[in-house]
């Protein structure tokens, strides 16, 4: 598992992680029944599909001070809905553009597909993308607003 | 897994034999002998905790001893149902000692040691075997040394390596010293095809191996060099040949024709060496390898003969259940009234063994029809919802699954803050039938018109919750899951503060959502009771007699004068040597007696509407039906004057062949010349890149065949082929038989293909002989081009444009998922049956048109279907008629109407949708909702997370 690095003065990322019902957050309990451990720093939005991800959603959880957004959904050919999946990768590429236009690192922004079977995986990919945020370090949208 | 576990109709035995069968088909009685578990099924909620405490430690069996696990455990980490289980043999508790950790540790007192094995007798129509395989052992094989050498591994294990959730958390190490392995080898045909005792070819390994040496890379970037040591690559499956293709454009994946005749570990180093001699180029070599995986083949599981005694059936030469195939029932036992499927057969791979499952199953309701389980429903008062959202939230201890990390009474404290919440209570076991009924009341006691329930996930709670709700007249979509277990308590209990405060915020969210939240109704459309087949082949009708069987109304269609399809143009067919007409006329026979409405030279010109409603205009009428079956078939590949095919009057097809078989002269005879040498050559029109990249899977079977009668009217064969791909019972031992009988085979490189000789006739073959590494030369009468096949046109584009029905790469009809929906289609109600869907032999034909049949029985047998709600809908006053998302959706459920002259509007089916909310996600003026997940309730979550209550 990724070693936990040191977080920069004590600061924990908020991170907004959908996940598709059917694989990555059945992903994401398999973690739970195997007992895995990571960092409890994101929470999930389930919805049914990664496809049903619209920019709007990571724009609007970037615009209220997130710092970090995961799409998470099925490897391809995996997809219940055969390539909603495939649409979400379309949509991703969209609002990465958009994010950079806010002035966010594209790290900020991440999609990942993981399996109903990939526990071990879901954990590693968050607390990877935990680290990742942390050191990227508050959203500068979220310093600006409290400024 | 967890579907089959919750169905109202499926009952579950675990942990247990048939012992006896008695009756026959129709009305058996069987007895079943319940093993003990040592936890009531009913009472255990998989948590864990006797687990935690139990102080033994075993090898864990489902990953193949790499692992380890406790004496009181569950099986692995998906298993239905989600119960623990004692391993008596280990568990220390006993005359002598007292141990009993775990039934101390279980909050739910569903531990008892005493209980004691229980015989059940069950009465029911058919029976099913699908006791699938085990993999050969290749302990006692002396000269792979797989017993001495811990860096040797069995397929199957080296799979729980690659998995993630496996001992090895994914990762390819050497079991010996942990390091990750820079060179493999794979061996194939390990235990098959000739070896150990066993002539057949298991079929799946081949391409299990091909994915392995792809995921092994793809896990661990440092491994170097893969080499898969092979004899034949049999990748001929849908959509194989291009995987196998895409394998070998990888630098680090290596093919290796030969098979080792000795692996030795290296004192020392403990790296392996493998003896092996390259049938290619036929010098013996000595390679070196830090890891090997033995692609051990399939063997029929301990116990099978047993169970056939049992159960009075036969079993095969190969020790697998018997079928009668030669009665065209590939999925029946020799004793009327029970069914075979998937592996019980033989080796098999997912994708048949899915489509025979749900075939057998078909077969099997012929037995019910009678029996047929009716819906019952009741009606029960809605209570009102209306008005400003009255939350009650109700906290889960989970026993201490979720309190041993989670403060729930500071967590009620802070939910009493939540706007709306109403009403917040805790419970010990929320999912209990008390903790249920807490629910029920409060609903009524309080007026809640939401609920929320913290708990564990919603992907196996949710439905029982819902359930529970709308027994009080509350509509279950007012219900909401807040997931503090899965995803929480389990998950960060070394970091409880932050786990708390994760909670507090999920429940927040939980609670902005559920505000939204609008009651939804299952609607109910009726379904026409019929279903109409469109193709006759021996697919068309399997399916028709199948659903007839079952007591329903079909209409067969076929566009040609007589039914039968391609197997009218065969002569014998393999493996069984079964005359093709003879087969033909006993299903027609069969089709005559049982009186359906057959339509020859009839054209389906249109179909209209969906599920469970279509209508389909054909030259001789219009049809309502509930469903369709496509059995249209394919087409055997025209050569375009590849291999002097059409200018040479002795070049000919192997369905040519057939035709002159078929007249059972005693002389082989070709325009009136008689033949005594004859050369066949494969892969015509197939494993083609640029024309045609698939294997068309049933031409290396039909040439061996083929080459069978020919030798047996003492005619010289030589066979120029780049694998031999026999796949299929039955079809490596055919192989074996033709080898016997003094039949050439000369091996060609891929690139390079045969040339055939002579200028008006063909009077010789050239090719280059990669097992000799020369060129030969054979001469001959005539040739064979062992032709593949292709999609049937214009009938397929024609179908497609009716039917909306999408194509896979390989231009056939594409299945909704190849191994969750081998022949469904991404329209509801549309099934695939037989070469429609891809190149297949007629054992494969057939299993799949028994299992469209089943399909279209499981609609057609209600008087309703019930839509579920949680669909999209168009707000017709936002829509500005784009048509984006008729362009986005796969199940072809939006569509444009106009609504006044000019003016288009996006209408969607809600018998089409699934749900999945993609449109929803496109629509540029959000006039799509995607009901039950909207973007209200999607940005109220998003909008709390970020506003703390105050
Ligand atoms: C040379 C050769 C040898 C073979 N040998 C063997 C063997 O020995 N053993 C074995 O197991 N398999 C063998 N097969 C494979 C076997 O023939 C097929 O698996 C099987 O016949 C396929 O049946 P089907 O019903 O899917 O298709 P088909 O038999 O092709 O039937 C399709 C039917 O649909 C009709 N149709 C098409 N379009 C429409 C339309 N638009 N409307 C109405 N009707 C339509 C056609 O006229 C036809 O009657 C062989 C195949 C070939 C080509
Ligand atoms: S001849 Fe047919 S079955 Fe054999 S390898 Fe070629 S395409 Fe596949
Ligand atoms: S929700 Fe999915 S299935 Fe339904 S109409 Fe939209 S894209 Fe099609
Ligand atoms: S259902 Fe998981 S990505 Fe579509």
């Amino acid at each position: 598992m990724a070693q936990k690095k040191i977080k920069k003065n004590g600061f924990h990322p908020k991170i907004v992680a959908f996940a598709c019902n059917w694989c990555s957050y059945a992903g994401a309990d398999n973690a739970g029944v195997n007992r895995i451990q990571y960092s409890p720093h994101f929470r999930v939005i389930r919805t049914m599909c990664s496809g049903r991800v619209k920019p709007g959603f990571i724009l609007k959880a970037f615009q209220l001070g997130a710092d970090g957004v995961l799409v998470s959904g099925c490897h391809f050919g995996d997809c219940h809905y055969i390539f909603g999946n495939e649409r979400a990768v379309e949509l991703f590429e969209k609002t990465k553009k958009m994010i950079r236009l806010l002035g966010l690192e594209e790290k900020r922004l991440r999609l990942e597909w993981i399996s109903a079977a990939e526990g071990t995986r879901w954990g590693q990919i968050i607390d990877e993308f935990v680290d990742e945020v942390t050191q990227l370090g508050p959203s500068p949208l979220v310093s600006e607003k409290t400024k | 897994m967890m579907d089959a576990g919750r169905h109202p109709n499926i009952e579950l035995l675990t942990l247990s034999e048939v012992t006896r069968v008695d009756g026959g088909a129709g009305d058996f009685l069987i007895t079943v002998r319940r093993h003990p578990r040592g936890v009531f099924e009913d009472l255990c909620t998989g948590c864990g905790d006797c687990a935690q405490a139990c102080p033994v430690v075993v090898p864990n069996e489902f990953d193949l001893g790499l692992g380890a696990r406790k004496a009181i455990y569950s099986p692995f980490s998906q298993a239905v149902p989600n119960v623990y289980v004692i391993d008596c043999q280990n568990c220390l508790n006993g005359d002598f000692i007292v141990c009993e950790n775990c039934s101390r540790q279980c909050e739910r007192d569903a531990i008892d040691y005493d209980m004691t094995p229980e015989d059940v007798v069950l009465q029911v129509g058919s029976i099913i075997v699908a006791t699938g395989l085990d993999v050969f052992d290749p302990y006692l094989m002396k000269t792979y040394g797989y017993s001495l050498s811990p860096n040797i591994l069995t397929g199957l294990e080296f799979e729980r390596l690659l998995n993630a959730s496996g001992p090895t958390k994914g990762h390819v190490i050497r079991p010996t010293d942990g390091k990750i392995p820079k060179k493999i080898a794979f061996v194939q045909c390990v235990g098959a095809r000739g070896e150990n005792d066993c002539l057949y070819c298991s079929r799946f390994c081949c391409m299990n191996s091909v994915k392995d040496a792809m995921l092994a890379k793809d896990h661990e970037p440092d491994v170097e060099e893969i080499t898969i040591f092979y004899s034949d690559i049999r990748a001929s499956g849908k959509g194989y040949e291009e995987l196998y293709n895409r394998s070998r454009q990888f630098p680090y994946i290596k093919y290796f024709r030969g098979k080792p005749s000795k692996i030795i570990e290296e004192p020392g180093t403990r790296d392996l060496i493998l003896y092996v001699e390259d049938t290619l180029t036929g010098k013996p070599e000595r390679i070196r390898a830090d890891l090997v995986v033995l692609a051990s083949a399939g063997r029929p599981p301990g116990g099978t003969e047993r169970l056939a005694k049992v159960l009075g059936i036969k079993l095969n030469s190969d020790g697998y259940f018997q079928n009668r195939g030669e009665d065209g029932q590939f999925l029946s036992s020799t004793r009327e009234g029970i069914y075979l499927c998937g592996c019980a057969r033989g080796p098999e791979d997912i994708p048949d063994s899915v489509a025979q499952g749900t075939g057998a199953a078909a077969e099997a309701g012929k037995h019910l029809a009678e029996d047929r389980l009716p819906e019952v429903e009741e009606e029960i008062p809605q209570i009102s919802t209306d008005g400003p959202p009255r939350i009650g939230v109700f906290l889960c201890h989970c026993g201490i699954n979720i309190a041993g990390v989670l403060d729930i009474d500071h967590l009620q404290e802070y939910a009493k803050n939540i706007p709306h919440v109403v009403h917040v209570q805790d419970d010990l076991f929320l999912c209990s039938d008390g903790g249920q009924k807490e629910i029920q009341k409060m609903i009524v006691e309080k007026g809640l018109n939401r609920v929320v329930a913290a708990a564990c996930t919603p992907r196996t709670h949710e439905p029982i919750f819902r359930e529970s709700c709308a027994r009080v007249g509350f509509n279950p979509y007012l219900f909401e899951m807040v997931n503090v277990r899965d995803q929480c308590s389990w998950v960060h209990s070394l970091e409880p503060d932050f786990a708390n405060q994760k909670a507090h915020d999920l429940l927040r969210m939980a609670c902005a959502r559920a505000q939204w939240l609008q009651p939804l109704r299952v609607k109910k459309i009726g379904m026409q009771p019929e279903t109409l087949v469109i193709g006759g082949g021996m697919a068309g009708i399997q399916s028709t007699l199948d659903l007839k069987a079952q007591g329903f109304t079909v209409h067969l269609v076929e566009k040609e004068k007589g039914l039968g399809g391609r197997l009218r143009d065969l002569h014998r067919l393999y493996p069984e040597g079964r005359l093709a007409r003879e087969l033909l006329q006993e299903k027609l026979g069969q089709l005559k007696a049982s009186g359906v409405n057959v339509l020859t030279k009839t054209e389906v010109t249109d179909v209209k509407g969906y599920v469970g409603n279509f209508e389909v205009i054909t030259t001789k009428g219009t049809f309502k039906v509930g469903s369709i079956i496509l059995a249209a078939g394919a087409d055997v590949y025209r050569p375009q004057r590849e291999y002097g095919y059409g200018k040479m009057s002795n070049v000919l097809t192997n369905l040519e062949l057939e035709g002159i078989l078929a007249r059972q002269e005693s002389e082989i005879k070709i325009k009136g010349q008689g033949v005594k040498r004859v050369a066949f050559i494969q892969c015509v029109g197939s494993r083609d890149p640029e024309k045609n990249p698939a294997c068309s899977r049933f031409c290396c079977p039909t040439t061996v065949k083929q080459a069978i009668a020919l030798r047996e009217k003492g005619v010289d064969v030589a066979v120029f082929y780049r694998d031999m791909r026999m796949v299929g019972h039955g079809a490596e031992e055919m192989y074996q038989k033709v080898r016997g009988m003094g039949v050439l085979f000369i091996r060609v490189p891929d690139a390079e293909k045969p040339k055939i000789l002579g200028k008006k006739l063909a009077q010789g073959v050239e090719a280059f002989d990669s097992m000799l590494g020369e060129k030969v030369e054979v001469e001959v009468d005539a040739v064979v081009l062992a032709a593949g096949m292709v999609p049937r046109e214009p009938d397929m584009t024609r179908l497609q444009e009716m039917l909306k029905v999408p194509r896979s790469p390989d231009r056939f009809f594409m299945e909704r998922h190849p191994k969750l929906g081998p022949v469904e289609t991404t329209t509801e109600g549309i099934f695939l049956a037989g070469c429609i869907q891809g190149p297949k032999d007629l054992a494969d034909t057939m299993a799949q048109a028994a299992a469209a049949a089943g399909k279209a029985t499981t609609l057609v047998c209600k008087e309703t279907i019930a839509l579920e709600p949680t669909v999209c809908e168009v707000d017709e006053m936002l829509c500005r008629g784009c048509g984006k998302c008729v362009a986005i959706c796969q199940f072809n459920a939006p569509e444009l109407v106009e609504r006044s002259p000019g003016i288009f509007v996006s209408k969607i089916n809600e018998a089409l949708c699934k749900g999945c909310g993609t449109c929803a996600a496109w629509c540029p003026t959000e006039a799509i909702s995607a009901k039950h997940f909207t973007d209200r309730q999607i940005t109220s979550m998003i909008e709390s997370l970020f506003q703390e209550v105050a």
